[in-house]
C-alpha cells in the first residue's frame, strides 16, 4: 500500500490477533497485488498495456469499475482513473517545475474516463490511456479486510491502512479509539487533531508533502483531469468520517476536487468532516 | 457535482453495490472532548468529634493542539471540629484562653484538651500550562493559590522533562515555590511565652511567614510493556515562621508529671495551669526518596509504592502503599488499598515541659511531630458509562497509634494515654467527564 498497514484488536488472546492480523495482511497484500499499477502481469498491467485492444477483466475488478464510472459521472468528470498519466508532466516533488500549456494539452489527449469503452467484462481503452485506482485501492482494501475480519470474530477491531481506517465498536468500557490526524505538513509531528471514532470510516485526503511552489503559488498534487492542472484553493487536508473507508475516502478526494469548495460541499451533504487549510505553526524546537 | 446532497447517497448506493452486502453500523465519530473534568466530593472525618472536613475538587483539563494541555483547579474544604492543642490530659479539669485570647474553655478531667473552635474555610486555586520542548522535551509551569481565613499561600512551579531511550525514560525535574502568609486568630504567639488571660495579647505578633523551596528530581523508566517504575528524588526547605500558632506545651511537676497551676489574676479569666507557645525552629529540610512499580496485565494494575523521608527535625517517616485494580468486566472495577505509614519524633518533641528546669530552644507537644504508625484500608469502585465517562466512590478507614517514649516523660506520666491516637473515615465520590 506505499504506507504502514496496522490491525489494532481488543482481546487478551494472542493467538487470536495474530490470526486476525494476518487476514487483514494477506487481504492488503492481495488487492495490492491484484490493482497495483506497479507490478507487471496483473489485470491493471494487461489493460494499461492493451494498445488499444478490449480487456475481458474479472467480477471484482469489473465492480471496481463500474464504481470508478459512478464516481465518475457524480463528479462531473472530476474524478477519472484515467487521469494517472499526468504524472508523466507534473511531478509535484516540492519544486518549482511547472509544465507549459502545450505539454499539459498533450497528455490530456489520453485522458478521460468517457473515451474508455466499460461493458462489463470488456474493458476497451484509447492507446496509450491508462488506469490506476490508486485513489480508490486503499480503501477498498481497508473495506474489505474489515469485512473478513468481521466473518471470523467479533472482537474489537480497527484497520488502519497508512491513515485510512474503519474500526467496529472499541473493547467494552472504551468510549471509542482515539485517532490522532497527522499534522499537516511535516511527519513525525505530534498529533493535529484526536478523533473519537466509536464505529466506522475516517479517512483523510491531502497534499502535505505533495505540492509544486512557483513563484508563491502552492500547486496541489491533486489534479483537475478536466483541464489537467491541478486544483486551487483546496484544504492541505480534509479528514472525512463515513460509514465504510471506501465513502469516507471518495468524499474527501470529491470535496478536495471541489478546491475553495471543499468545505461547504461536504457540508451539504452533511458529512462530518475535519479539514485543514492553514499551514500549521512549528512548535518551539 | 450540481446537485449536491445526492452525492453522498449515490456514493452509498455504488459502495454496497462495490463491497457486497457487508453488514455497516453508521458511523459514529467525533472530535475528542477538549474539556476533561474531574470532580470529586470528598468527605474525612476524625473520631470524637474532631476534624471533619467536607471538601469540593474540580479538576478542568483543556487539550490543545500538539500535546499543549492547560490544567485549571478549584478547591473549596470546609473545615469544623476539634483538635488537640498539645496540653497534657490529666486527672483535673484544666481552662485555657482561646486562640483570640477573648474568651476561656475548659476540657473536663482526663480528656485530651481540644481546641473547639476549629472552622475554617479554605479556596485553592491552581492553573498548569504543560507543552513539549522540542521533540524529546516538555516543560510545565503553574502557580497555585489559596486562602483560608488566617493563612495565605501564593506558589509557582515549572518542570521539566526529557525521554530518552526511544521514550522508554523519562528524566525530569521540577522545582517549586511558595511563600506563605499566617495571620493566626489574635495574632501569632512568640515562642515559648506563657498563654495569658483573656484579653492580654502582649505576647502576640502580627502575621507571620514562610518560604518554601522543593526540587524533585525524578527518573520513569518502562521496563517492559507490563511494567513501569519510578524513582524520585525531592528536597523541600522551609524558612521562616513554622510554628503552629494554635499549639501549646504543659509545664508539669517533675514528680508527678502533672500541669503545673497557674495563679489566678483577681478578676480575670485566664488559664487553670502554666503552657507556653509552642517553639519549632525556623527551618526545615526534607530529603525523600520515592519509589514506585506499576504493573498492568490484562485490565490489571497492581501500583506499589514506597517512600522514605529524613528531615533536620529528626523525623523519619516510611510509607509503603499499594492499590490494586481488578476490572469486573469492561465497565468497572475495584480497587482495594492499603497504606502503611510510620515516623519517628521530632528531636523538640515534647509532650509536656518540667517545671524549674531550663526551658529547651524548641519545644513542640503536636502529635504531628510526634512517633506514631497509621495504617489506612480503603475500597475504591469505579464505573463507566457508555460514553466514557466515569463514576468512582471510595471509602476508607484511617488509624493513627502514637506512642511516647519513656524518656520524653515526665515523673510518673508513665501509663498514662498522652498520645492522642486518630481514628478517621474517608468517603469520595467523583465523576470524570469530557465536555
Amino acid at each position: 500500500m506505499g504506507s504502514p498497514c496496522e490491525i489494532l484488536v481488543g482481546t487478551d488472546h494472542k493467538d487470536d490477533a495474530t490470526k486476525l492480523a494476518e487476514i487483514a495482511a494477506q487481504e492488503a497484500w492481495r488487492v495490492e497485488d491484484k490493482f497495483s499499477r506497479y507490478l507487471p502481469g496483473n489485470i491493471i498491467h494487461r489493460i494499461n498495456h492493451s494498445v488499444g485492444e478490449a480487456v475481458a477483466v474479472d467480477s471484482e475488478t469489473s465492480e471496481l469499475l463500474d464504481f470508478a464510472s459512478s464516481l465518475f459521472d457524480i463528479s462531473e468528470g472530476r474524478f477519472d482513473i484515467t487521469s494517472g498519466v499526468l504524472r508523466e508532466v507534473w511531478n509535484f516533488d516540492g519544486g518549482d517545475k511547472i509544465p507549459d500549456d502545450a505539454t499539459v494539452a498533450q497528455v490530456l489527449r489520453r485522458v478521460g474516463w468517457q473515451k474508455a469503452r466499460w461493458e462489463a467484462p470488456l474493458l476497451q481503452l484509447q492507446d496509450g490511456m491508462q488506469i490506476d485506482f490508486g485513489g480508490i485501492g486503499k480503501e477498498y482494501a481497508v473495506d474489505r479486510a474489515a469485512a473478513l475480519l468481521a466473518e471470523h470474530s467479533e472482537v474489537p477491531c480497527l484497520v488502519n491502512f497508512g491513515g485510512d481506517l474503519y474500526a467496529t465498536p472499541p473493547p467494552e468500557g472504551f468510549a471509542g479509539w482515539q485517532v490522532g490526524v497527522d499534522a499537516v505538513g511535516v511527519s513525525g509531528t505530534r498529533n493535529l487533531k484526536k478523533i473519537r471514532l466509536r464505529n466506522g470510516a475516517l479517512a483523510t485526503s491531502g497534499d502535505a508533502r505533495r505540492f509544486l511552489l512557483k513563484d508563491g503559488r502552492r500547486f496541489s498534487h491533486i489534479l483537475d483531469p478536466r483541464s489537467g492542472w491541478p486544483i486551487e484553493d483546496a484544504p492541505r487536508a480534509i479528514t472525512v468520517a463515513a460509514d465504510t473507508c471506501t465513502q469516507a475516502g471518495m468524499l474527501a478526494t470529491l470535496a478536495m476536487l471541489k478546491g475553495a469548495d471543499a468545505e461547504a460541499f461536504l457540508t451539504t451533504e452533511r458529512v462530518t468532516f475535519w479539514a485543514e487549510r492553514q499551514a500549521r505553526a512549528m512548535s518551539v524546537p | 457535482m450540481t446537485d449536491s446532497r445526492t452525492i453522498a447517497s449515490t456514493l452509498a448506493a455504488a459502495t454496497c453495490a462495490l463491497l457486497g452486502s457487508t453488514v455497516i453500523a453508521p458511523v459514529n465519530a467525533a472530535e475528542e472532548p477538549v474539556w476533561e473534568f474531574d470532580t470529586a466530593l470528598l468527605y474525612y472525618g476524625e473520631s470524637d468529634d474532631r476534624v471533619q472536613d467536607l471538601s469540593l475538587n474540580v479538576l478542568a483539563v483543556r487539550n490543545f493542539v500538539d500535546d499543549h494541555v492547560l490544567t485549571l483547579g478549584l478547591g473549596v474544604d470546609t473545615l469544623t471540629g476539634a483538635t488537640p492543642i498539645g496540653a497534657m490530659p490529666f486527672d483535673g479539669p484544666q481552662t485555657f484562653t482561646s486562640p483570640s485570647g477573648l474568651q476561656v474553655r475548659s476540657t473536663p478531667a482526663a480528656e485530651i484538651p481540644l481546641d473547639d473552635s476549629f472552622l475554617d474555610t479554605r479556596v485553592a486555586l491552581s492553573a498548569n500550562w504543560r507543552q513539549p520542548w522540542g521533540r524529546l522535551y516538555t516543560v510545565s509551569g503553574g502557580v497555585t493559590a489559596s486562602k483560608e481565613y488566617d493563612y495565605l499561600h501564593l506558589g509557582a512551579n515549572l518542570k521539566l522533562a526529557r525521554d530518552f531511550n526511544n521514550r522508554n525514560t523519562t528524566v525530569a525535574l521540577r522545582l517549586a515555590i511558595a511563600s506563605d502568609e499566617l495571620d493566626p486568630v489574635g495574632g501569632a504567639p512568640v515562642p515559648l511565652t506563657a498563654m495569658g488571660d483573656i484579653n492580654d495579647l502582649s505576647n502576640r505578633l502580627s502575621s507571620e511567614s514562610k518560604d518554601i523551596v522543593d526540587i524533585v528530581f525524578g527518573v520513569t523508566q518502562i521496563i517492559n510493556r507490563n511494567l513501569l517504575v519510578q524513582v524520585n528524588y525531592s528536597f523541600s526547605s522551609a524558612d521562616g515562621y513554622l510554628n503552629d500558632p494554635y499549639k501549646i506545651v504543659s509545664i508539669v511537676d517533675p514528680l508527678s508529671g502533672d500541669p503545673v497551676p497557674r495563679p489566678a489574676t483577681p478578676g480575670l479569666d485566664g488559664p487553670s495551669h502554666q503552657y507556653l507557645f509552642e517553639s519549632r525552629p525556623d527551618e526545615r529540610t526534607k530529603h525523600s526518596i520515592f519509589t514506585q512499580a506499576k504493573y498492568f496485565s490484562a485490565g490489571r494494575v497492581l501500583d506499589l509504592s514506597y517512600r522514605y523521608m529524613s528531615d533536620d527535625w529528626d523525623i523519619d517517616s516510611h510509607t509503603v502503599d499499594v492499590r490494586y485494580r481488578w476490572p469486573l468486566d469492561g465497565r468497572q472495577y475495584v480497587e482495594p488499598h492499603i497504606r502503611y505509614y510510620t515516623q519517628s519524633h521530632a528531636d523538640f518533641y515534647r509532650p509536656s515541659l518540667a517545671a524549674n528546669t531550663l526551658l529547651p530552644a524548641y519545644a513542640s507537644a503536636d502529635y504531628r511531630l510526634g512517633e506514631f504508625d497509621a495504617v489506612t484500608v480503603g475500597l475504591k469502585y469505579g464505573w463507566k458509562t457508555e460514553s466514557g465517562n466515569e463514576w468512582s466512590a471510595r471509602l476508607e478507614f484511617y488509624r493513627a497509634d502514637g506512642s511516647v517514649p519513656g524518656k520524653l516523660l515526665v515523673g510518673n506520666q508513665a501509663g498514662r494515654e498522652i498520645y492522642p491516637d486518630l481514628d478517621a473515615i474517608i468517603a469520595q465520590f467523583s465523576y470524570r467527564f469530557g465536555k
